[in-house]
């Protein structure tokens, strides 16, 4: 899928003459001569104004001595700037302006968004402005936002959803994990500085790798000539981070792993089973597969639903790819009968043998996963605010392309598409197994004992 | 491309009281009407998609303690047991045909039996929720299985700390009253439970004096009407049914321990509150909006004790105050908290506050707007429990009318004894503190009282 490359003469001097990227309905994007991209989706359904920054960071840029950093980051953005010098100035500018804010780091993407009225949009985008251009760190506000940070770690280490799925990472990642990982480790964030966070500014938080998203009830003429006047002073880094500071590939996943996780607070078992699936910048045909299969063994006529929650041998078994520019993850995570575990687990080995064959599934379960995956599609774009994130989303791991043509691109789905991806990535490669159970039910069930590889 | 696991910042920004938020942003595009004694909301969408709401009333004061999970498992048999024409799996592979979700759940004051499909397919999907409501099977062997399920995804379910705190915070305050009864259930109140009693159960809570329908959709008057006279015709009318409101005072602090492995503490307080329908209710919710943000700040921000320090005012029939956080120190915690508590009840709130919480509720209106889903729950809730669905409507006017004094008033009111749940490692928590962490009951001037109540 190249982009369609004709120069466009603006008539605007403030904007480059760039590509312009084929987009849905009512979005409307320029490039800065900074290098910064600004995409207005103008949606009027509700008054409202939603912008939002997306930096291409996260895990995937952090080596082991900075991992969870660009997470804390991210925290230390909330605190202070020039304009907000401290937390609890930024705090109030937030209630003034009756902001709905939250900022996420992930593997590919770290985004900062705020909703308000659509008359505070000028104010809302100084605000922005401030916060990512000017911020300041401080040792005091480190060492009070650090136990914050691994507070929000030790609430996840409280699941044991999180617990199965951290060690699991370990396992699929090897020596490469912190570039999976976005919530880190505790060391490195309990002892992080201000000039850590100062190289993760000076390596990513430039225009030329931001994408700023402003959506909802806006003209997308008056948004960007907004977005010029504020953000067309913002420095261009006069590199490419990703060139410069290049993420290295994953190894293949050498042998299967399998673990059994004993916690005392898993009151009842889970699964999950990973293996490497395909990227964005080798394999976008498989990305797509992949979603299409996932769909299909989602229907409740599936095989794989059927041999499992139907015969009530699991109470949930989802099979799940998550798209990714730098190896997306596929993973099965199932939440078993404890009264029937092995048989679970040995259903669920035996039902993976089958998925390349043919006759897995059926022309009509086919055309059935296309059409609920077109109506998800109708679902997700209902709510303006969230069409942001789900733009930044695409931008940081996939492409505006990739992004404006996936929904059609489901339906040029075929089998050889689905044999191609289930034969590349599943059938006979390695993966890695994980069962966490509870000491008590681990003795009555023996899990230990058969939960093995027989792949 | 579903994400299994991420970073979400700012946990409280997400947190605000459920019933409170969601109103028209076209108010004149709302109506009722009665159909067979039932009365039907309607409101127009301007999307695709159609969102319905049949609600039974009642909640947990339809049962005794003995018999909690039986409504939950009842409504969950409605789209997993098949219904009279069509078998469980008949019944859900008609709905994966179009993308379409028919789902009901148990709360505390009412349950919901949903239906959400894309407006074409309205007429596909319309028949088999009506099915589900009217002629559900509870086939016995899809019983068992759902049974079972239940009893594994309570596990899980108690397996996450939040969900397991509050509900055991819950379970204290409320303790002999309605409201500490789970909907859920326990294990050993689900395992006692049988297809036919169950059945029975439903037949006894499907009467049209318990019901109310919301329709959100492009969906003609006289098809809705048509529609729901055709189900309610074979629904009996039933004994007319009030929902009883239930308040609580605790007369003194208390604090309960439980020991578990977790990596942090979490801990919850619940206090009283308004009921819905009374004057305080309005003035309660800004209170607690604007405490909630002086408690982040000063737990948070200031003092890096938590990433998750939450307060919230749950406005449902059985009202309570809540202040919940996860920490490593808990001691810490409760000085600071019984500061600031006193010190909001010694100085008050401010009119900057004031001003700043109502445009932050004007955001909070129209972003609850976004969704078909929200507005129907909206709806519901002002309906079934204040009594007046127009109040979802015309809740952002309402807020604008509270005033400083009533703010004071109210939160001077019912922010007293505090009831503490606390799961973790106890030897971190020292009981006292926690038991005699009284806030002094302190006189404010004449000038930030309320000298009477609102009308």
């Amino acid at each position: 899928m190249k982009k369609i490359c004709f120069a466009v003469a603006l008539s605007a001097a403030m904007f480059s003459v760039m590509a312009q990227p084929r987009l849905p309905k009512d979005y409307f994007w320029k490039k800065l001569d900074n290098g910064l991209e600004v995409m207005v989706i103008e949606n009027h359904k509700v008054p409202l104004a939603t912008i939002e920054i997306a930096v291409r960071n996260g895990a995937y840029t952090e080596g082991p001595e900075f991992s969870g950093l660009s997470h804390l980051f991210e925290h230390m953005f909330f605190k202070a700037n020039k304009d907000y010098p401290d937390q609890e100035k930024f705090l109030k500018r937030t209630q003034e302006l009756g902001a709905i804010w939250n900022g996420t780091t992930s593997e590919e993407r770290v985004n900062y968004f705020f909703t308000f009225d659509r008359d505070s949009l000028d104010a809302g985008l100084r605000f922005m402005n401030a916060a990512i251009r000017f911020p300041i760190y401080r040792t005091e506000d480190m060492q009070k936002e650090r136990p914050v940070v691994d507070g929000e770690f030790q609430r996840a280490e409280s699941d044991p959803g999180f617990q199965i799925w951290y060690e699991s990472q370990k396992k699929l990642w090897g020596d490469l994990v912190t570039r999976k990982n976005p919530i880190g480790d505790h060391n490195v964030i309990n002892t992080a500085t201000p000039e850590k966070m100062m190289i993760i500014k000076d390596k990513y938080y430039f225009p030329n790798n931001s994408l700023l998203v402003i959506c909802g009830d806006v003209n997308h003429e008056e948004a960007f000539a907004k977005a010029q006047a504020i953000y067309g002073d913002w420095k261009n880094s006069g590199f490419d981070p990703h060139q410069k500071y290049p993420i290295p590939e994953f190894a293949p996943l050498e042998s299967t792993k399998y673990f059994v996780k004993e916690s005392t607070i898993a009151k009842t078992p889970y699964m999950m089973f990973h293996w490497m699936g395909p990227d964005t910048r080798h394999d976008s045909a498989g990305t797509i597969a992949a979603d299409v299969f996932s769909t299909i063994l989602g229907l409740n006529s599936s095989k794989w639903q059927q041999a499992l929650v139907d015969k009530g041998l699991a109470t949930y078994a989802g099979v799940n790819y998550q798209t990714e520019k730098y190896v997306g993850p596929i993973q099965i995570y199932v939440l078993p009968n404890p009264l029937k575990l092995k048989e679970c687990y040995e259903e669920i080995m035996n039902q993976i043998k089958l998925w390349a064959n043919a006759d897995y599934y059926t022309d009509d379960q086919l055309a059935t996963a296309k059409q609920i995956l077109q109506r998800n599609f109708i679902r997700q774009t209902e709510k303006p605010s969230s069409l942001a994130s789900q733009l930044t989303y695409h931008w940081c791991s996939t492409s505006y392309e990739y992004f404006t043509d996936y929904i059609d691109n489901y339906t040029k789905v075929t089998r050889d598409d689905i044999k191609r991806y289930v034969e590349k990535y599943i059938t006979n490669k390695n993966y890695v197994a994980g069962i966490i159970i509870n000491a008590e039910m681990n003795k009555e069930t023996k899990a230990s004992e058969f939960f093995k590889p027989n792949l | 491309m579903k994400k299994f696991f991420s970073v979400a910042k700012y946990l409280w920004a997400a947190l605000f009281v459920l019933i409170a938020v969601t109103a028209s942003a076209q108010k004149g595009d709302a109506y009722e009407m009665t159909v067979n004694g039932v009365k039907v909301i309607v409101q127009s969408s301007g999307n695709e998609i159609v969102e319905i709401q049949t609600i039974i009333k009642g909640g947990v004061q339809n049962y005794s303690m003995e018999k909690q999970g039986i409504e939950s498992l009842a409504m969950n048999g409605l789209t997993e047991c098949g219904t009279k024409k069509d078998d469980k799996n008949s019944f859900k592979n008609k709905l994966d045909k179009v993308s379409a979700q028919v789902y009901a759940s148990a709360g505390k004051d009412y349950s919901t039996i949903s239906m959400n499909c894309i407006k074409s397919d309205f007429e596909t999907v319309w028949p088999l929720y009506a099915d589900a409501i009217t002629a559900p099977a509870f086939n016995e062997q899809e019983f068992n299985r759902i049974k079972q399920d239940a009893v594994n995804g309570l596990r899980a379910q108690e397996s996450q700390p939040d969900y397991a705190i509050n509900n055991m915070a819950k379970q204290i305050a409320f303790a002999g009253k309605d409201n500490a009864k789970s909907p859920e259930g326990t294990v050993a109140s689900l395992t006692k439970l049988t297809a036919a009693e169950t059945s029975a159960y439903y037949q006894s809570i499907l009467t049209r004096s318990r019901m109310v329908i919301v329709v959100v959709g492009e969906i003609e008057k006289s098809v809705i009407e048509q529609k729901i006279a055709a189900m309610l015709a074979v629904i009996p009318e039933g004994k007319p049914f009030t929902l009883k409101k239930e308040t609580i005072s605790p007369v003194k602090n208390s604090f309960t321990p439980e020991k578990k492995d977790l990596a942090t503490n979490y801990i919850q307080a619940v206090t009283s509150a308004p009921a819905p329908g009374t004057p305080d209710f309005n003035a309660f919710q800004l209170a607690m909006r604007i405490f909630s943000q002086r408690h982040f700040l000063e737990v948070r921000t200031n003092n890096g004790l938590s990433y998750a320090p939450q307060s919230w005012f749950d406005g449902g029939s059985s009202p309570s105050a809540n202040i919940a956080v996860s920490t490593t120190d808990p001691n810490k915690y409760i000085g600071v908290l019984t500061t600031l508590i006193e010190k909001t009840k010694k100085d008050g709130f401010t009119e900057d506050e004031l001003r700043n919480i109502k445009t932050g509720y004007l955001t909070r209106f129209f972003y609850g707007q976004e969704t078909n889903n929200a507005r129907a729950s909206s709806l519901v809730a002002n309906e079934v429990l204040h009594n007046n669905w127009k109040r979802a409507l015309t809740l952002s006017d309402d807020m604008k009318k509270v005033t400083l004094p009533e703010l004071n008033a109210v939160f001077n009111k019912y922010i007293t004894n505090l009831v503490w749940a606390y799961q973790g490692d106890p030897a971190k928590a020292n009981a006292v503190l926690f038991t005699e962490a009284k806030p002094a009951k302190q006189e404010l001037p004449k000038s930030k009282v309320a000298t009477k109540k609102k009308d």
